[in-house]
């Protein structure tokens, strides 16, 4: 797999210590003899402030004492370049681990010591307990933020969290204080609105990730208290369906930020793609007011095919798979859903789950959303998640004929994740990106599922898992080989 | 001011008005209100994160209908009367906001009662009183066995504006903390 690159330059102005023509300048810099100016070539698209961008000032910044030392630039020169492409030290990832885990160490300490409800101490001592750690953070923010660009990750981080695990334990400590009801998913609520700013201002993608799940929690608390809890008109008001996506967007002032540039580290995007399946698959069980209606299988579809083919840029495109999350997942709920869709009964309930659930709004508003993106992914050539994300479709294109058993359907399952297969196979030896592996693996399970319910004796069914297993592997081992040859990275787009 | 800093100093007020105006509003309601005492249930749950509590549960949960009462869950005003044993039993409901020194605003939800006639089932605005991890289990087990000698607690609760604040739980007439505490010795 090949990304799109394009150089850019940092020019360096320098000077020869000799007072001579200047020397070469080493491997990746090149010299304009004219106006005795060297060019760093260095590979970056577009030159964003983006994780790549990151990686090229942290080479620049190694290779800087090395070019002071031999001449090439001045210490004065080294210094505006350190200035203006400042870089991480290294184990800065680590620092803001560390910075993350003792924040969330002291912050989660603080909120015990504090629900432990201190009740020999009068109303207001506890409320001075509960708000004074909440000003000392906050002060502590304020000094980091006002360092600007210059403050560490691990600070920002570790600000971010304890003030954010400050805000949680005051609100939690005056709820306890004046005995207030409501379950604590209510609170966590609140916590998640008025601590986001911080994730945003302070780039703290420990306290981003804490919103994610946050709000994913408060969605399913909200979709499975349902009919449980004494619904007053309070929490009927809470339309999940406009809420959750409404939540969700309040991470994009950090993801991709105002400039668009911004992306989660890859951790994160894990955090972000599974929070946010799981909150769309509440918000699609909670798509009909009614508790326990049956359109939630076809939606839970949608919504993986809507996370497949999430659009992505040329360079989002370039990553490896296990750098798009959202792919994996998405992929993954959908080839499960097929499988189970390839028996008689599940394969039915598919089916009638189309007709409950193409009279709701949230259902329109997926399959808009799913169009749309499938339109850009076609138009961007990424035919690999198109295909599997063709699965979705197949119980809309069965509704209308309404069979009265499931086993049209779940033939048709069959041959479809066959078909999905081969084309993924397919597109890996057509040069296109593909995912022949994933294509192996898709018609090994299918021949062993539909050996397992073969009626066959448990001699041949052996015989066949062996052969099955050897030619997998030997696919396999042939992929590899193939990939070696063509040194081509052929992962889903 | 940068935006970020204004951002931030906006984040910073919401999160200390958020409290303070559970604060305010309570310690309000504490020092203005009128005090009744309900009879209640009050078992031993725990709050992920404000930690262990009582769950009260007035005997009171649910009346006849007012008049009009549609299906569905609405806001109705009860108007309290302390009875001979010091205890406040829902009066009336009403529909529409009353004003009073013993009214309170509840959710209500009409039923169907067994005798076919219309019934509400009744939320009261306070539903937890919170001990400390020491009171916690033990106060659960003084409860139960006053329970099963007849004794209910008494949530003690003050009323303004029609909002309301749980502030003790009495256990014969002895604040629970204070019940719990003899009785662990």
């Amino acid at each position: 797999m090949k990304g799109r690159r394009a150089a850019f330059y940092i020019r360096l102005e320098v000077e020869s210590a000799a007072g001579g023509p200047p020397q070469a300048a080493g491997a990746g810099m090149a010299l304009d003899h004219e106006t005795g100016i060297y060019s760093c070539a260095v590979s970056d698209p577009g030159y964003r402030q983006s994780a790549m961008s990151l990686l090229h000032h942290r080479w620049l910044a190694e290779q800087l004492p090395a070019w002071e030392r031999d001449g090439i630039i001045t210490a004065e020169n080294a210094q505006t370049l350190r200035a203006r492409y400042m870089a991480e030290p290294r184990g800065g990832l680590a620092q803001m681990i560390v910075g993350a885990v003792g924040a969330l160490l002291i912050g989660t300490g603080l909120i015990a010591v504090l629900a432990y409800n201190w009740d020999d101490f009068p109303r207001g001592v506890r409320l001075a307990l509960a708000l004074g750690p909440l000003a000392a953070s906050q002060v502590v923010s304020w000094r980091v933020l006002s360092r600007g660009e210059s403050a560490r990750p691990w600070m920002r981080e570790s600000a971010a969290l304890v003030q954010t695990l400050a805000a949680g334990a005051a609100m939690a400590i005056v709820s306890q204080i004046y005995n207030l009801p409501g379950v604590w998913t209510d609170l966590v609520f609140r916590w998640c609105v008025v601590t986001v700013p911080l994730a945003w201002v302070l780039r703290s993608q420990a306290v981003a990730i804490a919103y994610l799940l946050g709000i994913a929690i408060w969605t399913i608390a909200q979709v499975a208290d349902r009919g449980l809890r004494f619904s007053t008109p309070a929490i009927a008001a809470v339309d999940v369906r406009l809420w959750y996506p409404l939540l969700l967007a309040g991470i994009l002032p950090l993801w991709p930020g105002p400039g668009l540039r911004e992306r989660p580290a890859v951790g994160s995007r894990l955090v972000l793609a599974a929070t946010a399946f799981v909150g769309l698959l509440a918000v699609a069980a909670a798509a009909k007011p009614d508790v326990g209606d049956a359109s939630f299988s076809w939606l839970a579809m949608l919504t993986a095919a809507a996370m497949l083919l999430f659009p992505l840029d040329r360079a989002g495109i370039a990553e490896p798979l296990m750098s798009k999350p959202q792919v994996v997942i998405g992929g993954l709920a959908l080839v499960f859903t097929a499988f189970v869709a390839t028996y008689e009964e599940p394969a039915h309930h598919l089916v009638e789950s189309v007709g409950f659930a193409l009279p709701l709004g949230w259902c329109w508003l997926l399959l808009a959303v799913t169009a749309g993106a499938a339109a850009l992914a076609g138009w961007q050539g990424r035919l690999a998640v198109l295909t599997v994300a063709a699965v979705a479709v197949l119980p809309l294109a069965a509704a209308p004929l309404t069979p009265t058993s499931g086993w049209p359907v779940a033939i048709a399952y069959s041959l479809a994740l066959l078909a999905t297969a081969i084309v993924l196979i397919g597109l890996e030896f057509l040069g296109r990106q593909g995912a022949a592996r994933l294509g192996g693996a898709l018609i090994t399970i299918l021949v062993i599922l539909r050996m397992a319910d073969a009626d066959v004796s448990l001699l041949v069914k052996g015989l066949v898992f062996i052969l099955v297993g050897s030619g997998f592997l030997a696919f396999n081992a042939f992929i590899t080989r193939h990939r070696r040859v063509t040194a081509s990275g052929g992962t889903p787009a | 001011m940068k935006p970020a800093l204004a951002v931030f100093a906006v984040a910073a007020v919401a999160q200390w008005l958020l409290p303070l105006a559970g604060v305010w509003r309570h310690e309000w309601l504490i020092a203005r209100g009128t005090l009744v005492r309900i009879e209640c249930a009050a078992p031993d749950p725990y709050d992920m994160l404000r930690g262990r509590y009582l769950a009260v549960r007035p005997a009171e949960t649910s009346a006849a209908a007012p008049e009009g009462m549609s299906w569905g869950v609405v806001p109705v005003w009860a108007t309290l009367a302390t009875g001979g044993d010091g205890l406040a039993r829902i009066e009336s409901l009403s529909l529409e906001p009353v004003v009073g020194p013993t009214v309170v605003r509840l959710m209500a939800q009409r039923i169907r009662a067994t005798d076919d006639t219309a019934a509400v089932q009744l939320e009261w605005p306070f539903d937890r009183f919170y001990l400390n991890e020491r009171l916690g289990p033990a106060a659960d087990t003084l409860m139960a066995a006053l329970f099963r000698d007849g004794t209910r607690p008494v949530a003690e609760v003050r009323l303004l504006d029609g909002h309301a604040v749980l502030t003790d739980l009495l256990l014969d007439g002895v604040p629970v903390r204070e019940s719990v505490r003899k009785w662990s010795r």
